[in-house]
């Protein structure tokens, strides 16, 4: 039976027997049908005996912005998931940990922002028994974290215990946006005065 | 009946349609008016579907039963009656605080009736009926969500109906009441399933299938108690003097499930012929909706490939068109 190129939710699409299902498919009667409307998309799996995994990717979203915004217009809506990469903002820090709101999964601009927060022991990969949560983080820094569980009632968890993780945008008391000089050092570029974060190691 | 204090109300007896000299003078002129059912029993009313048309919306879709292409305009009320029903999907997104933890997602389904919508004007607030309306399109939705793949989350499904089904024809005088719980509550929840599952799905959210609503009727033919009762799919309420019993589904047609189901009047035996007639209108309306997701689809991935196109050329974004 040959794929069809676009598929609306309980289409059918195959046997399981002959379709692994991805994102997007459901299965019911050890048959895959599709779940969401979109394009079929099939992959070939890196190990050649099973057979293919069948992904329905959802609707394109409008690349342009919106007039209500960016991540106006209708689409799909996306939510954190375990080991999602996000960008996230601090809204408050406490003793034990730092709040934030999660405002970019992936490559998404999310439609409302998540509540999110980085525990003490999940900041730093080393001497995490050392680690002050003011002195790694301030309230309005844009932190680049990895989701590892979804959390309670209120808030996902992150954690930024790996180089390519923390702070990547920081501002200073003056509201100056401050340059990030070493992993754990950001300047002021005016004044000069350096404050500590726990900076994200930039991509090469 | 709790009052709104807020608003200017309008009065809250309604306002009276107009009567003519003519319909008082010559007492059989106005069962001339009144409407007949002009298409087969198994023959349904054309629908207008559109999905993806509010911006801020996850999705959105909307619907309607138009005015037949020619009415008779012996009259400035018009005697049949249409449906407009707007939906729209807002998230999947983040419970609010007070929420407890759900591995789940959360429906949450509202219906209001515009103040506007029916022959006797509506209040603000939501009332009984809108609250019982909204339970049944949640239970006919809540049967097709796969809501195990987002969790934490919920969705508001808000549904908005502009214009509603009648209760029957205005000339009966019962219709006066039309408060919207009688006959014509069967198609609002039909177009109502209809109309959320299309915004569903344009929202993309996962569905094990698409639900579609149907009405079909048991109705008298011809006058006196001894008249032949008949099955007609879609019934317009204006349509018939005496209708004994209508039944109004949800139908899964990829699974053969029905999610919901609400049987009025007195059925007697032939309840089962009553389900199998409302499935039967609800592929009608199913084969409406597959083509119009199918469309939305497939004008939105021309968009995106005209967008790469654009975007290879290196036009400046200033150029980009504005969607949606």
């Amino acid at each position: 039976m040959s794929l069809p190129s676009i598929a609306l939710p309980g289409q059918l699409l195959g046997p399981t027997t002959n379709f692994l299902p991805g994102p997007g498919t459901h299965i019911h009667d050890s048959q895959v049908y599709a779940s969401v409307a979109g394009t079929v998309v099939s992959k070939p799996t890196p190990n050649a005996k099973s057979p293919p995994l069948l992904c329905i990717s959802r609707q394109p979203r409008a690349s342009s912005p919106g007039i209500l915004g960016p991540s106006s217009g209708s689409g799909s809506s996306i939510l954190p998931e375990v080991s999602s990469t996000v960008l996230a903002r601090v809204t408050r820090l406490g003793p034990r940990f730092a709040s934030l709101e999660i405002l970019v999964v992936d490559d998404n601009v999310c439609n409302h922002s998540f509540p999110a927060q980085i525990r003490r022991e999940d900041i730093r990969a080393t001497e995490k028994d050392k680690v002050k949560v003011e002195e790694c983080f301030r309230i309005g820094d844009v932190v680049r974290a990895e989701v590892i569980s979804l959390g309670d009632q209120s808030n996902y968890y992150l954690s930024t215990a790996k180089n390519e993780l923390g702070v990547v945008l920081a501002w200073g008391e003056e509201g100056r946006l401050l340059q990030l000089i070493s992993w754990k050092e950001v300047r002021d570029p005016v004044t000069g005065r350096k404050e500590t974060r726990k900076v994200a190691k930039p991509f090469t | 009946m709790n009052t709104d204090r807020r608003r200017t109300n309008a009065p809250s007896a309604g306002t009276a349609a107009l009567v003519f000299a003519r319909t008082v003078k010559e007492p059989g002129y106005l069962q001339s008016l009144r409407p007949s059912r002009t298409r087969e029993p198994d023959e349904l009313r054309r629908i207008f579907l559109q999905t993806n048309l509010i911006p801020s919306a996850t999705g959105s879709a909307y619907y309607e039963i138009p005015l037949p292409r020619s009415p008779t305009t012996s009259t400035l009320i018009p005697s049949t009656s249409t449906l407009k029903i707007l939906a729209s999907v807002q998230g999947p997104k983040p419970l609010p605080r007070s929420a407890p933890f759900s591995p789940t997602l959360l429906l949450t389904t509202t219906v209001k009736f515009a103040p506007f919508a029916t022959r006797h004007r509506r209040g603000y607030i939501r009332d009984s009926v809108e609250r019982d309306l909204g339970v049944h399109v949640e239970s006919a939705l809540r049967g097709v969500i796969i809501g195990e793949r987002w969790p934490k989350s919920g969705v508001d499904v808000v549904l908005t109906i502009l214009e509603a089904d009648e209760d029957g024809w205005w000339g009966d005088g019962n219709a006066g009441k039309g408060d919207g719980s009688g006959w014509g509550l069967l198609n609002v929840l039909a177009g109502c399933i209809t109309v959320a599952s299309a915004a569903i799905a344009d929202a993309g959210i996962d569905c094990v299938d698409l639900v579609a609503g149907g009405v079909a009727a048991m109705v008298k033919k011809g006058e006196g108690k001894e008249g032949e009762v008949v099955k007609v799919l879609d019934p317009s309420p204006t349509d018939h003097k005496d209708i004994v019993a209508a039944c109004a589904v949800g139908y899964l047609a990829g699974r053969d499930e029905i999610t919901e189901m609400w049987m009025k009047g007195n059925v007697g035996a032939a309840s089962d012929e009553l389900v199998e007639g409302a499935i039967y209108a609800s592929l009608g309306n199913l084969g409406v909706m597959k083509e119009v997701l199918l469309e939305t689809l497939k004008s939105k991935i021309r968009a995106a490939g005209q967008e790469d196109v654009d975007q290879t050329k290196g036009s400046p974004p200033g150029d980009v068109e504005m969607t949606g």
